[in-house]
């Protein structure tokens, strides 16, 4: 066929509006994917500079001894950002009477290079950050070492054997939780005076720390180059483990999108298929008049590939345009919210929405025009011939097996597929069956109903195998909604449980033994909530079952069992938030020397349950038997610890007491207090991390919202597509029916049984096969507990009944407000 | 022009095969009019479509101006219908998207025939509906629908038309227009004309007789 006469047929059959409707679909489809995926782009990597500012840079080199400098140089050649710090305990003095063991920073132009550094002029004053450190000579220090030295702004004081000036408060620094040396309240300093101080010798405790930020390639480029070079006590901290709550957080946000997006790739590849099959019906007639006319197989086939082909790419330019739009929308709503400017989508989003395109086109609808093109032009002639046989099981395996691999392509994740495929291949099984059973053995139910009733169980049966069909992309469409809705909700409420409101903020270390009637006098005092107080003891395990553990820096193998060591306490009962895995609790007051485990330190040990651990306090060696291994919530702001014993057997040693309260915004400046009445104890300011941490889950969650908001649009208009693809045969017949004296009340009757059944029916199959992947995706993906959620069971069936029953009848009113004559002519 | 030997039509259904054509026999001469007459359901249109290359028949040959369709594969009987045969049917089968001028257009620029809006507006003169070339086919009463399906089997100028109860879905008056229009058309481009039809009266007037009587042709 010549290319003119293509495509003026191509233009008269767009004036048809089966094209459009085809059209409407892809681009609808595109944009949904498009706008989704480009949306959780930005997202993840705004989400990734929301965990790089945990450690301050993209990066961290962390070193024992100096950095050799011709690394700085060659991550300088690499295009990469940096800035060097040093971190040690030491003691700083502002006169005889008044002095302090602190944790020293020392910092450099550039830091941080994530995140923000947040500091006042005074103590507890008004926070300011950007751009500032401490200069030459000058010294921030943490708000309470104002009151524990007796110094103020401008005065000096002494580390090692320089004095500097002090000159703000440090308030909070973006990897307080990832640099911490020793304990002790925070002294800040640059680098430049760090020289002048003398007090990093060879052998005393530093850490040296490289921060590195920029592209994730020139990161890659350089972990690469760096890591064959790195020599004992040398370590790289990247962003993902750097602050394990967060870092969940943001790793099941990022499962979620995921899994909105590949969701997203379904209801796509549904509602194309849909609108496919639609125009595939249409357009028979079609095809049968330009055959009886003389038009050859090919010269249609080439006449249906570039209708097709230019509707993909029309469809596919659309729906990236207002794809992109759409994330553009959602950015500029999340707007204030996003700590960091997001960054790119990239050309992968618009990719995968033709991709998508592409593989419903050619899987989908290309098959049954293709048969249609090389079909008997009899079909002019008996009406009944050709369009049974659309759609073939072929082509669905076909096209199911390509948008699994469009999927697993898209979510990365292979668990996240098989959980989504594995729920709706549960209610596509359940739906063929439910169809065979209902809609197709329901004659005896038909034979006693009322009249409303058997005009409805006739059609649901007539229609068999197209209800079935339907039924099952009402259900998918409805399971897919009801998963990430059920799905969101657990994240969410986990988050929430995470950092529950009266969560303890502060911690408090260092209390000896004969201060614990003054602390708790001054919490009484103050109204203050606090954990108990927990002893502890600092010690170290050197053997398990007699056989002696290796230290540290003689370990080759990675995860090979070596010594450890960590803070002891007594309990004499399971300490709260903890879960027992193996084992059982001591009777309280057990004078037997046995000891409870944290599983991870367990593991990196050796030890298991009945084993005797030889564990080093001081100058002492204790022999203890395993009894318990435990499992910690470390994200509970509560102290825990690795070891527990009994009361009777550690209580000997001397140690010191720890606990954590929760302090209010306005109780802030009681810190003072407590540290002029307790002065040796070390107070962890976790207040302003956790509100960060509450802040990045309310963006996660707000942004989790939108999406859904969107899969839930996206699901609806598969929901509407999948009416409509019925429309002609239910209009024809209630036109019938109507012909046929049948009074409005009743044929309307019947079609909102019809639609009842058949929505009833599919939101009952996606309760089943939301709740199968919801099992697979909170145990296997996101490592959450699951439990069943009965209200899906009850809303599914019934939103899926209103839904679909008010959109089918609603789509069907022209029925009843039409004269049948004229439905009768039109179909 | 037309031949047939020993035609034979079966189809499978879901009670067994059922027999369609038993044996039948037909010749039509160049430019002649022959009418097959028949009870519903009888055969007629399976015969027709047989004819035209649409379906292939069980046994049995067709000869269509000498070549054997039997031999023709689906895209050489498709070339045939392009070139040498009309059909008009009896529910018109105009495309609903596409103008009166347009879908007579069809079947010329199919064959690629030069100027196929001009050819499309002469013949569509000739059925009288030169005021409604621009029309959609849903704006057309019946009569006018078939005279638009008439003009276009008409406009390849086809060697052969074959005519599928033209007046089924007409009403009487109509249906004599239709069919005058049939025959004045007929006569001047000596086309020769195979027409199903239960009205005794149209059968009358054609040079041939046939009578379809289950599946087997009762001949003139
Ligand atoms: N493809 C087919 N499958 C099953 N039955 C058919 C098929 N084609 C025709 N028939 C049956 O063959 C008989 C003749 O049909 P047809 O040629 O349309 O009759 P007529 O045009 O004379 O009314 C009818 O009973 C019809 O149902
Ligand atoms: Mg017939």
């Amino acid at each position: 066929m010549r290319q003119a006469l293509t495509w003026k047929l191509l233009a008269r059959e767009w004036r048809s509006g089966e094209l459009g409707i085809l059209l409407l679909a892809l681009v609808l489809a595109v944009s949904v994917v498009v706008g989704v995926s480009s949306f959780v782009t930005r997202l993840q990597s705004a989400l990734l500079s929301e965990s790089a500012r945990f450690l301050a840079a993209d990066m961290v080199v962390v070193s024992r001894t100096p950095l050799p400098a011709q690394w700085l140089a060659e991550a300088g050649q690499m295009g990469l950002l940096s800035s060097e710090g040093v971190g040690f305990p030491s003691m700083v003095v502002a006169d005889v009477d008044h002095m302090a063991l602190v944790s020293i920073k020392a910092v450099s132009a550039g830091y941080p290079l994530r995140g923000a550094l947040q500091w006042s002029a005074e103590p507890y004053g008004v926070l300011r950050s950007g751009g500032a450190i401490p200069q030459s000579g000058e010294v921030w220090l943490a708000p309470r070492l104002f009151a524990l030295l007796d110094v103020g702004l401008g005065d000096e004081v002494i580390v090692g054997e320089t004095s500097l000036t002090v000159s703000g408060a440090v308030r909070s620094e973006p990897d307080a939780t990832t640099a911490v040396f020793g304990f002790g309240p925070r002294l800040l300093m640059n680098t430049a005076d760090i020289e002048a101080t003398g007090v990093v010798q060879p052998g005393s405790r530093v850490e040296y720390r490289l921060l590195l930020g920029g592209a994730s390639n020139a990161i890659t480029e350089f972990t690469e180059w760096v890591t064959p070079q790195l020599e004992q006590g040398q370590r790289l901290d990247s962003v993902e483990g750097s602050q394990p709550g967060i870092a969940t957080t943001l790793e099941r946000a990022q499962g979620f999108l995921l899994l909105a997006g590949s969701l997203a790739v379904v209801l796509a590849a549904a509602a194309i298929t849909l609108a496919s099959r639609r125009f595939a019906e249409r357009h028979t007639q079609y095809v049968a008049i330009l055959k009886s006319l003389g038009a050859q197989s090919h010269e249609i086939a080439q006449l249906d590939g570039r209708s097709l082909f230019w509707m993909g790419f029309a469809g596919t330019v659309i729906g990236c345009g207002i794809g992109w739009g759409l994330q553009e929308l959602f950015i500029r709503l999340l707007g204030a919210l996003l700590p960091v400017e997001p960054g790119a989508a990239g050309w992968q989003p618009a990719l995968i929405g033709a991709v998508t395109a592409g593989v419903c086109l050619v899987f989908f609808a290309w098959p049954p025009l293709r048969r249609l093109g090389q079909a008997s032009p009899l079909r002019v002639l008996r009406a009944d011939i050709g369009v049974a046989d659309v759609q073939r099981f072929r082509d669905f395996l076909l096209g199911g097996v390509s948008i699994i691999a469009l999927m697993w392509w898209y979510s990365g994740s292979a668990l996240v597929t098989a959980a989504v495929i594995t729920g709706l291949g549960v209610v596509i099984g359940l739906g063929f069956l439910a169809a065979r059973l209902l809609l197709s053995g329901g004659r005896s139910v038909g034979g006693f109903a009322g009249s409303i009733w058997r005009v409805a169980l006739a059609g649901l049966q007539r229609r068999g195998r197209a209800n079935a069909l339907q039924m099952v992309i009402f259900a998918m469409a409805i399971m897919l909604m009801l998963l990430l809705s059920v799905v969101r909700s657990s994240l969410i409420g986990q988050w929430q449980s995470q950092l529950p409101a009266d969560a303890p903020n502060h911690f408090l270390l260092n209390l000896a033994p004969e201060e614990r009637p003054s602390l708790e006098g001054f919490f009484d005092n103050h109204d203050i909530a606090s954990e108990t107080l927990y002893p502890m003891t600092r010690g170290r395990v050197v053997s398990v079952n007699e056989a002696e553990l290796p230290k540290w820096q003689e370990v080759e193998a990675e995860g090979a069992p070596r010594q450890r060591e960590a803070n002891f306490t007594w309990s004499d009962q399971l300490p709260r938030g903890n879960v027992l895995l193996a084992g059982d609790w001591w009777p309280a007051d057990s004078e037997v020397p046995w000891v409870s485990v944290e599983e991870d330190f367990a593991e990196d040990i050796g030890a298991k349950v009945g084993d005797r651990l030889a564990v080093r306090i001081g100058a002492d060696t204790l022999e203890v038997t395993v009894r318990s291994i435990r499992s910690v919530d470390w994200q509970s702001m509560r102290p825990n610890f690795f070891m527990v014993f009994p009361r009777a057997v550690l209580e000997r040693f001397p140690g010191m007491y720890m606990t954590s309260f929760r302090l209010l915004p306005e109780q802030k400046p009681l810190l003072n207090q407590l540290v002029s009445v307790l002065p040796t104890v070390t107070v962890i300011e976790l207040d302003i991390v956790i509100k960060e941490m509450r802040s990045v889950v309310d963006q996660v969650a707000r942004a989790l919202e939108l999406v859904l908001a969107v899969i839930l649009m996206a699901g609806g208009l598969v929901l509407i597509s999948g009416v409509r693809s019925s429309l002609d045969g239910r209009l024809r017949e209630s036109a019938l029916l109507r012909a046929l004296g049948a009074r409005r009340g009743l044929v309307l009757g019947a079609l909102w049984i019809e639609f009842l059944v058949l929505g009833g029916l599919a939101g009952a199959l996606a309760s089943v096969g939301a709740e199968v992947a919801a099992w697979g995706l909170q145990t296997q993906v996101f490592e959450m507990t699951w439990a069943p959620t009965p209200l899906m069971w009850c809303l599914g069936p019934l939103a899926g009944a209103v839904i679909v029953g008010a959109l089918g009848v609603w789509s069907c009113r022209r029925v009843v407000r039409v004269p049948p004559i004229v439905l009768l002519r039109e179909v | 022009m037309i031949k047939v030997n020993q035609l034979l039509k079966t189809v499978p259904t879901a009670d067994g095969d059922l027999t369609i054509l038993r044996g039948v026999n037909l010749e039509i001469a160049a430019g002649a009019s022959a009418a097959i007459v028949g009870a519903s359901g009888s055969g007629k249109s399976t015969l027709l479509g047989l004819l035209a290359g649409m379906d292939v028949a069980s046994a049995g040959e067709i000869w269509l101006d000498g070549e054997c369709l039997s031999t023709l594969n689906e895209d050489e009987r498709a070339r045939l219908r392009a070139e040498k045969i009309g059909f008009v049917f009896q529910s018109f089968q105009l495309l609903p998207a596409l103008t009166a001028k347009e879908n007579v257009m069809l079947p010329l620029e199919l064959a690629g025939v030069p100027d196929a809006g001009g050819i499309a507006e002469r013949f569509l003169a000739e059925v009288g509906l030169e005021s409604r070339l621009e029309h959609y086919p849903t704006t057309l009463s019946g009569g006018e629908q078939q005279r638009v399906a008439i003009a276009r089997a008409f406009a390849r100028e086809p060697r052969i038309l074959f005519a599928d109860e033209p007046t089924g879905n007409l009403d009487t008056r109509t249906g004599e227009r239709v069919i005058d229009l049939l025959f004045d058309l007929n006569d001047r481009a000596s086309t020769t004309l195979v027409l199903v039809t239960h009205d005794e009266r149209l059968a009358e007037r054609c040079d041939d007789r046939f009578a379809m009587t289950a599946g087997e042709l009762s001949g003139p």
